[in-house]
């Protein structure tokens, strides 16, 4: 392509052109070219970030007028049993989810990577819920929970028709599920795209010191996947802090406070109860939480790796 | 596990009748459990779609007097008709706008943002680069208050461009690092030779990354295509004319009003559905890639 | 080479204009409903029928009555209508009538400037203020000022029962507490539930407090929890009624999964009409509805009503009721002068017309009107007709709802220590503790 450009306009450009570096030249003239990007990230997600902070000190109904508020709002949150409930709720259906989708994810992504035909069918199907928004996912399993005219019926499983949305430990277990089934097929695609970069060498030599499948996969496989599953981890564990949309179309935070995690309790503060105040300190909350747990995953990760693991947010 | 070969056959529980020998027959079983879990995992991700599909098909008596797993017996397409009815095509053809009006922008500023960063040097690029890996870290739907209040200040409320704008600034972040890694893998010798042929910066980043990291463009795209398309906190917040819902929006009130009829209500799931799915059976690689963009890179 | 550069730059850059410029387009189309230009006004109404069919034809016929001042109407659905108009408002995009159940919400848009103050134009057409019982404007009133025009019909709750499996069961409707529980044990024995509940909404089980409370302790312990006094929610009559529905709750009262069932999908209805459940408690609007839905269950004189039952030991006289007064309509203050006179002309020739009252009588509503008793006693509902005004005229306290006589913040709350509280999940001490902290809120 660069051939195209004519000997005269190259030699006036050479002779314009500065010291030859190493890595590109007049460095400082590319910064322009961020601003557009900059301003849009400034004013769209950094100054809200610091509004959220200045909010979080006022008293505002969403309604009239913003005033000054002091520290009541933050006082008034930190001595609510509600905040307490919501975050321990977030951490448990952060930790759970966790614990239910990497084992799965892992397993379905060693599992469709292997070569066999029917595996790649399968893989096909496996991912069919990536298709789906958040809000799809959770209308449809609110039909799909009827106790009447549901799934349980048709399969005959009375186990199933419990009243999934009305019992506070069953709908945080659904929530659970719910989020498993929406996100597993994702993290299925990374630890196989994860598996497929390990090198085969690897499971030939292994298989010559005649290491059976189980070794292979403790010895090779898990420690190969090492950054796969940080990266996998970050976005499960960071991820849950906006899983929004699905529990507010699936079970709007109850029955009662019972699926009420931060996120949900942000918007239902300020947007239901008309208090914008308290529930930027939520959202102050919320933003403190991300912060610490990508700096932690990124310590886990090791340095060098720094750039892969934020990616992952 | 890749190694050994199985065939769809071996998943039936009866055991091989020859084991060779140890190792084989250890290998294979595994493969049989492996295989089991393939399957029962299989039937929990298709038979909730099953039952969706079937049940958007039913008539509301079919709905509640027949088995909910039975195939529908006398199969209708009127709830289909009823969704598309119900202002359907308006909702998706908003889904489009803010989603073009988002991605295209984004992906546009994104990568001259990732070229400089990558490219140029000096301390307002070091700022700036740590600037977006900041964002990445920060759960950015924890802004919503002062974005409404943005929005309505900037007279912007119940509109459009309320939500393309905050969507793009979310976006930006990761676009920016998942770009400048795949420049940063063009070898510094192309940038050479296209300095030595006397082309600026300016056109060097058009001509020649521009075209170089076409794949991760597309990836990228895809990938924030996907998230602003099912966004839904935004348009919950931001707008309220119905004329401009949003798909995910549109099937949140019309579960609201069909909530008595399920089989119209799992029809629009499925409409919702259907354009991403045309997507997926035309260009699955592409699809699946742009989603997991570049994190097993 | 150079050519084809600028092609794809003008392409690419082509491509980022057209989504904008139509979404510069769309945006104004549909721009929103409070600035839109010249005569005619907006307004948001609720789903659900019959009342969406009427309200559409009475705006139908004003519009073609008045060509230039034709209103234009959007439905939301009950639950979510509600945080909407709160946020639109907020963002100074409110429709020109802003539809509500006045009492402390009104209160929070009059103290903001968000609604204009009516009283002047009442004054100026006393014929319209006094088409309608005159009770009906206190929810209506903010500082001796009248923020809002009074519509629709008087809505008490009411407890509806299935008079088929009553008689099957040989009992009588519940004139007691002790008869409720009692009746809880026959049908539970009966395999039917009780009571219908469509407890996720939970304003529906805020009924059952609001008569219990009023039974237990009179009808000046919420006057005091609505005038904020201090400790007002402490007092010994709401724990007593918090103890009461836990029991009820414990004796499997309520239909097995009422904390999902929804209420704008008048699920909870069609359980009583179609025998799943014995009873509910629910505003007489569902008596339209069902007589719609339930397939000839009203029109076979199949639904029974009754007074909420007295409790033993109890304050309260027994006539009092609960529920809406009315319903509301104010003209939001950032509405455009043409706007706001399109609104008020509709107050004054297109709400309540005879046409909306027959409508309503017809299914089975008691319209907020003077000199409706003639048309109540030649409906074909008269005796469900009756027995609502007369409740309403009768009753020596008619207490607004409580999700709506008190301010959106404190409302909210009590919503959400309801459910906790029809969950067991808090106990009525900690329910009265939590409520107490939302007073003066």
């Amino acid at each position: 392509m660069s051939n195209a450009v004519s000997t005269a306009e190259k030699s006036s450009m050479a002779a314009a052109g500065g010291p030859v570096g190493t890595r590109g030249y007049k460095g400082g003239g590319l910064a322009w070219l961020t601003l557009p990007a900059l301003v849009v990230f400034v004013v769209f997600a950094i100054v809200p970030l610091v509004g959220v902070i200045i909010l979080s000190f006022t008293s505002w109904d969403g309604i009239g007028a913003i005033g000054s508020a002091g520290l009541s709002n933050w006082l008034s949150v930190f001595s609510d049993p509600g905040l307490y409930n919501s975050l321990g709720l977030t951490f448990l259906i952060m930790i759970a989810s966790w614990l239910v989708q990497t084992p799965i994810s892992l397993l379905l992504g060693v599992f469709t990577a292997g070569s066999q035909r029917y595996r790649a069918a399968l893989a096909v199907l496996y991912f069919l819920p990536l298709l789906l928004s958040s809000a799809a996912v959770a209308i449809a399993y609110k039909a799909l929970l009827d106790p009447n005219f549901g799934l349980a019926t048709g399969l005959g499983l009375p186990l199933l028709a419990q009243d999934w949305l009305g019992v506070p430990q069953l709908a945080v277990g659904l929530v659970i599920f719910v989020i498993a089934w929406q996100f597993v097929p994702f993290h299925t695609l990374i630890y196989q795209g994860g598996v497929r970069q390990i090198p085969k060498s690897l499971y030939e030599a292994a298989q010559i010191d005649g290491a059976g499948t189980v070794k292979q996969f403790f010895s090779i496989t898990l420690p190969q996947l090492k950054y796969t599953i940080i990266t996998s981890s970050t976005l499960m564990v960071v991820g849950s802090l906006t899983y929004f949309d699905l529990i507010f179309v699936l079970t709007g935070g109850g029955p009662g406070n019972s699926t009420r995690i931060l996120a949900l309790d942000m918007y239902l503060r300020g947007f239901r109860a008309n208090l914008m105040g308290p529930a930027s300190v939520i959202a102050v909350v919320l933003v403190v939480i991300g912060l610490v747990l990508a700096l932690f995953l990124q310590r886990l990760g090791g340095k060098d790796k720094q750039s892969s693991q934020l990616e992952g947010l | 596990m890749s190694t050994t070969l199985t065939s769809a056959k071996e998943t039936t529980p009866t055991p091989p009748a020859t084991a060779r020998q140890g190792l084989g027959f250890r290998m294979r079983r595994l493969n049989i459990v492996g295989g089991l879990g393939g399957w029962m995992w299989l039937a929990i991700i298709i038979i909730p779609v099953y039952y969706i599909v079937i049940t958007s098909l039913k008539t509301q008596s079919g709905y509640f007097g027949q088995n909910p797993l039975a195939p529908p017996s006398s199969p209708t397409l009127e709830n289909y008709q009823l969704v598309l009815d119900s202002d359907f095509a308006r909702y998706f053809l908003n889904s489009v706008i803010v989603t073009a009006g988002s991605v295209i922008p984004t992906v546009l500023v994104s990568f001259m943002a990732a070229f400089a960063i990558v490219r140029g040097k000096g301390r307002f690029l070091k700022l700036v680069n740590g600037v977006f890996l900041m964002g990445l870290a920060i759960p950015l739907q924890a802004t919503i208050i002062p974005i409404y209040l943005m929005i309505i200040r900037f007279n912007l409320y119940d509109s459009l461009l309320a939500l393309m704008l905050p969507s793009i600034a979310f976006a930006i972040p990761l676009t920016v690092l998942i770009l400048s890694n795949f420049i940063r893998d063009v070898p510094n010798e192309l940038f050479e030779s296209m300095r030595l042929d006397g082309c600026s910066e300016w056109q060097t980043l058009w001509r020649l990354a521009l075209p170089l990291t076409r794949p991760a463009i597309v990836t990228v795209a895809i990938y924030n295509g996907l998230q602003v398309w099912n966004g839904f906190l935004l348009p919950l917040v931001l707008t309220q004319s119905p004329g401009l819902r949003v798909l995910p929006l549109g099937l949140w009130t019309f579960q609201g009003e069909f909530s008595v009829n399920i089989p119209a209500v799992l029809a629009s799931v499925v409409l919702s559905t259907l354009p991403i799915l045309v997507l997926y059976v035309l260009g699955r690689r592409q699809l699946l890639s742009g989603l997991t963009a570049g994190f097993s890179k | 080479m150079k050519q084809s550069q600028t092609s794809r730059r003008s392409f690419l850059a082509l491509a980022a204009l057209v989504p904008l410029a139509a979404v510069t387009t769309t945006a104004c189309g549909t721009s929103g409903p409070g600035s839109s230009s010249g005569g005619g006004a907006s307004m948001w109404y609720l789903t659900g029928e019959p009342n969406q069919t009427i309200e559409q034809k009475a705006v139908d016929a004003f519009n073609s009555a008045n060509p230039n001042n034709k209103i234009s109407t959007t439905f939301f659905q009950n639950d979510a209508y509600k945080t909407k108009i709160k946020t639109a408002i907020g963002a100074g995009q409110a429709p020109t009538i802003i539809y509500g159940w006045g009492g402390g919400t009104l209160k929070a848009y009059a103290e903001a400037n968000q609604v204009d103050d009516l009283t002047s134009w009442f004054d100026q057409n006393p014929d319209v203020k006094n088409k309608f019982f005159p009770s009906v404007f206190g929810a209506a009133t903010v500082n001796g000022k009248i923020y809002a025009i009074p519509n629709q019909y008087i809505a008490p709750i009411v407890l509806f029962y299935n008079k088929e499996l009553f008689a099957k069961a040989g009992v009588q409707p519940p004139k007691t507490w002790d008869d409720i529980m009692s009746l809880v044990k026959t049908f539970n024995g009966m395999g039917v539930a009780p009571f219908a509940l469509g407890g996720q909404s939970r304003w529906t089980s805020m009924m059952w407090l609001e008569y219990l409370l009023d039974r237990i302790g009179g009808a000046g312990v919420f006057k005091a929890i609505f005038e904020g006094k201090p400790n007002a929610w402490m007092d010994p009559a709401v724990i007593e009624t918090g103890t009461k529905i836990q029991e009820l709750v414990s004796a499997d009262g309520f239909i097995k999964g009422f904390s999902s069932i929804t209420a704008d999908s008048n699920a909870d209805q069609a359980l009583l009409f179609t025998g799943k459940a014995a009873m509910m408690l629910h505003g007489s609007w569902t008596y339209g509805s069902m007589k719609k839905d339930g397939q000839n269950f009203v029109q076979n004189g199949k639904l029974g009503f009754v007074n909420f039952p007295t409790v033993a030991g109890g304050k309260g006289d027994p006539k009092n009721g609960v529920g809406n007064p009315a319903q509301y309509m104010s003209i939001s203050s950032k509405a455009s002068d043409a706007e706001k006179e399109s609104a008020k002309k509709f107050f004054k020739d297109g709400i309540l017309t005879d046409t909306v009252l027959t409508a309503y009588v017809n299914t089975g509503s008691v319209p907020i009107v003077n000199g409706i008793e003639d048309k109540l006693s030649t409906s074909a509902d008269k005796d469900f007709l009756n027995f609502v005004y007369d409740m309403a005229k009768n009753a020596p306290n008619f207490q607004q709802s409580w999700d709506q006589a008190l301010s959106p913040t404190a409302a909210e709350a009590l919503l959400n220590n309801i459910d906790q509280l029809f969950l067991k999940s808090i106990t009525p001490q900690q329910f009265a503790q939590n409520m107490n902290a939302t007073l003066g809120k």
